[in-house]
């Protein structure tokens, strides 16, 4: 006779969470966009307009298959704070319909940090795997504790020294991990700790919104911020705003196989950086399966690596 | 080094398992075990409570790009990620485990995300069987420029320590021990199933297992589990040594091994958490060189001095001669 025994505490548990094909960000609105009024917010929706229709119909779903796309909007509330919701989100949902789109989901960037108790930045931080340049055997401890992640070899401080006395002789340059023939080295700065407490960086909390929309955060295998409803009278107070508000009650699911963001040309710097911390984020195993074998089922085509299943488009306007 | 085919599991496995007593004056209660153990903020630590108590912490991972110990002293890179965690059995005896599954890679290193896909994997650019790979990381000398996941457990062994606010006043003495172990299947390797362990010094075991299939998390946990119960079987041995047991007559061996009675005897519990297909590794190490025939005599000669003691017998008997 066979037996098993079981204790749930020493099995992990994964949530799944409903999902789009495609995640389209049409927009990111800072204060100073907010300060220039809503003439500003409608110029940039008739912009991103011709985009947005060119990734839904890029959109790789098989034959037959009605495309589920859902569309959100960030809202930078961390670094600068401005105006209300009560205010602001009516804004932004007239000028987009006035521009035929509709915004499905609206996020505060300050959630990427934290929210409801949860801290989806540090989420990010405990899955941090540096790449390892050449010769990099385990016996090192890593790096991400100063609070920078570069995609190379720095150039060796100690050279420096050695640099003045040699006239430059002993200076090394950095160089790329992956670099072809030349290298484009960058060094993204995670977070600083100037007041106290530690500030995130822009690009970090871009990452973190991007693995949000791609659905491959957990905290203790649950899903990090399940959409809320939209209240039935908008907060005065961007706190008092659930972090992820569903705005269009029949939208599809906010996560989704693949991003695409349509940005203006500024943000092309950040979302490098961006690609440089995911190319360096190790995703929870049993999310990572679970995503590629749902994607299999579908017949949806999903690239291994985390990068691969995000797009943009930058335009030339502010 | 033959690719691993869809289905057929990993063809070799390399790990090490470093195992200490936890530096503290009490066994670790629940809360500060999850506390210590915690490595990974949003990831839970994982706990059990039968037939004894064991929390491990969640996998961590660490990127690796480095020529990997070959006995022909051919140069074989190995690229990927490396798998650890640390392991606390009964809040007192605490574990650093690392892992890496060798598979087959391209000429050249890929992009860092597909390794990432691969979490616990390190693929071998260029050539590299599997037997030569076994074999140059058991031989491996101390730490160079090869795979180190000797460097690797230690570090982890200590930060754990650090972070969790010990008191770091264990109750008596202790080594940590060293078991370097590969594993590798057994139609690769052209041999039958089975494991070879060497006590290499004080410290350093070996362990060859080559096995029908290598499940790296079942063959981790074997791993883990035999590193222990060695640990237990030399430390208790060391203390029953320095104990004067057998020389000195007096109460002082008594007073020197009540750590054992209270920290270390009711640990023994072998192969409690191996896989079934592992099992009869644990049989066979029990048939020789018989680790529990060993611990329950070294138990009992403990107690039966205890016993002599409590009754008055040992030191008149001595003082009459």
């Amino acid at each position: 006779m066979d037996t098993t025994f079981r204790e749930v505490s020493a099995d992990p548990r994964t949530a799944s969470v409903p999902l789009s094909h495609l995640s389209l960000e049409i927009g990111h609105l800072y204060m100073d966009d907010f300060m220039a009024g809503p003439e500003r917010l409608r110029e940039q929706f008739a912009q991103v307009k011709p985009w947005v229709d060119a990734a839904r119909a890029a959109c790789p779903v098989p034959a037959g298959r009605r495309p589920r796309i859902s569309t959100c909007f960030l809202i930078d509330d961390y670094f600068t704070r401005f105006s209300t919701p009560a205010e602001v989100v009516p804004q932004i949902v007239a000028e987009a319909e006035a521009c035929g789109l509709t915004v499905d989901y609206l996020a505060r960037e300050s959630a990427c940090a934290e929210a409801d108790g949860r801290r989806p930045a540090r989420l990010v931080e405990a899955r941090l795997v540096e790449s390892p340049p050449p010769g990099t055997n385990g016996s090192r401890p890593p790096a991400t504790a100063t609070g920078w992640l570069s995609n190379g070899e720095r150039t060796p401080a100690d050279d420096l020294d050695e640099a003045m006395g040699a006239a430059g002789g002993g200076w090394r340059p950095p160089r790329e991990t992956e670099a072809g023939r030349h290298s484009v080295f960058l060094d993204v700065e995670l977070w600083d700790t100037r007041h106290g407490g530690r500030t995130w960086s822009c690009p970090y909390l871009a990452a973190v919104w991007q693995l949000l929309r791609l659905g491959l955060l957990r905290d203790r295998g649950q899903e990090v911020f399940p959409p809320a409803p939209r209240p039935d009278t908008l907060p005065d107070s961007w706190d008092a705003l659930p972090p992820l508000v569903r705005l269009n009650p029949a939208a599809d699911p906010f996560a989704a196989y693949r991003t695409f963001s349509v940005l203006a040309r500024r943000f092309l710097p950040i979302e490098h950086a961006v690609t440089v911390l995911l190319e360096q984020w190790a995703p929870e195993e049993p999310v990572l399966h679970a995503l590629a074998e749902r994607a299999r089922q579908e017949g949806v085509p999903l690239p291994d690596a985390l990068t691969g299943r995000i797009g943009y488009l930058f335009h030339g306007q502010p | 080094m033959r690719p691993d085919r869809p289905g057929e599991g990993p063809a070799l496995l390399l790990g090490e398992v470093r195992t200490g007593l936890l530096q503290h004056s009490v066994e670790l209660p629940g809360a500060a075990t999850e506390k210590m153990l915690g490595l990974r903020h949003g990831e839970r630590v994982r706990s059990s409570q039968r037939p004894n108590v064991r929390a491990q912490s969640p996998d961590l991972l660490t990127g690796v790009d480095c020529p990997l110990a070959t006995t022909s002293h051919r140069a074989v890179r190995g690229v990927g990620t490396v798998l650890s965690h640390a392991v606390l059995t009964e809040g007192r005896v605490l574990q650093a485990s690392a892992l890496a599954r060798i598979a087959a890679g391209g000429d050249r290193r890929r992009p860092w995300g597909h390794y990432l896909a691969h979490p616990g994997t390190v693929e071998v650019i260029g050539r590299g069987e599997a037997a030569e790979l076994a074999a140059g990381h058991l031989a491996a000398a101390e730490p160079g420029t090869g795979l180190d996941l000797g460097g690797l457990t230690e570090r982890l062994l200590t930060e754990v320590q650090r972070e969790a606010g010990l008191d770091r006043r264990a109750p008596f003495r202790s080594r940590r021990t060293r078991l370097r172990w590969t594993a590798v299947r057994a139609d690769l390797a052209g041999e039958e199933p089975g494991g070879r362990l060497t006590v290499e010094d004080d410290t350093l075991r070996t362990l060859r297992l080559t096995l029908e299939s290598v499940d790296p998390v079942e063959v981790a946990a074997f791993c883990e589990d035999l590193a222990l119960h060695d640990w237990l079987l030399s430390t208790l041995g060391r203390l029953i040594e320095r104990s004067g047991l057998g020389s000195d007559p007096g109460p002082g061996p008594v007073q020197r091994l009540r750590p054992a009675v209270n920290h270390l005897m009711h640990l023994w519990m072998p192969g409690a958490r191996v896989a079934r297909p592992l099992a009869p590794l644990w049989e066979g190490l029990e048939t020789r060189p018989g680790f529990t025939r060993q611990w329950t005599a070294s138990v009992q000669r403990v107690r039966d001095h205890l016993a002599l003691q409590a009754v008055g017998l040992t030191a008149p008997t001595v003082r009459g001669d």
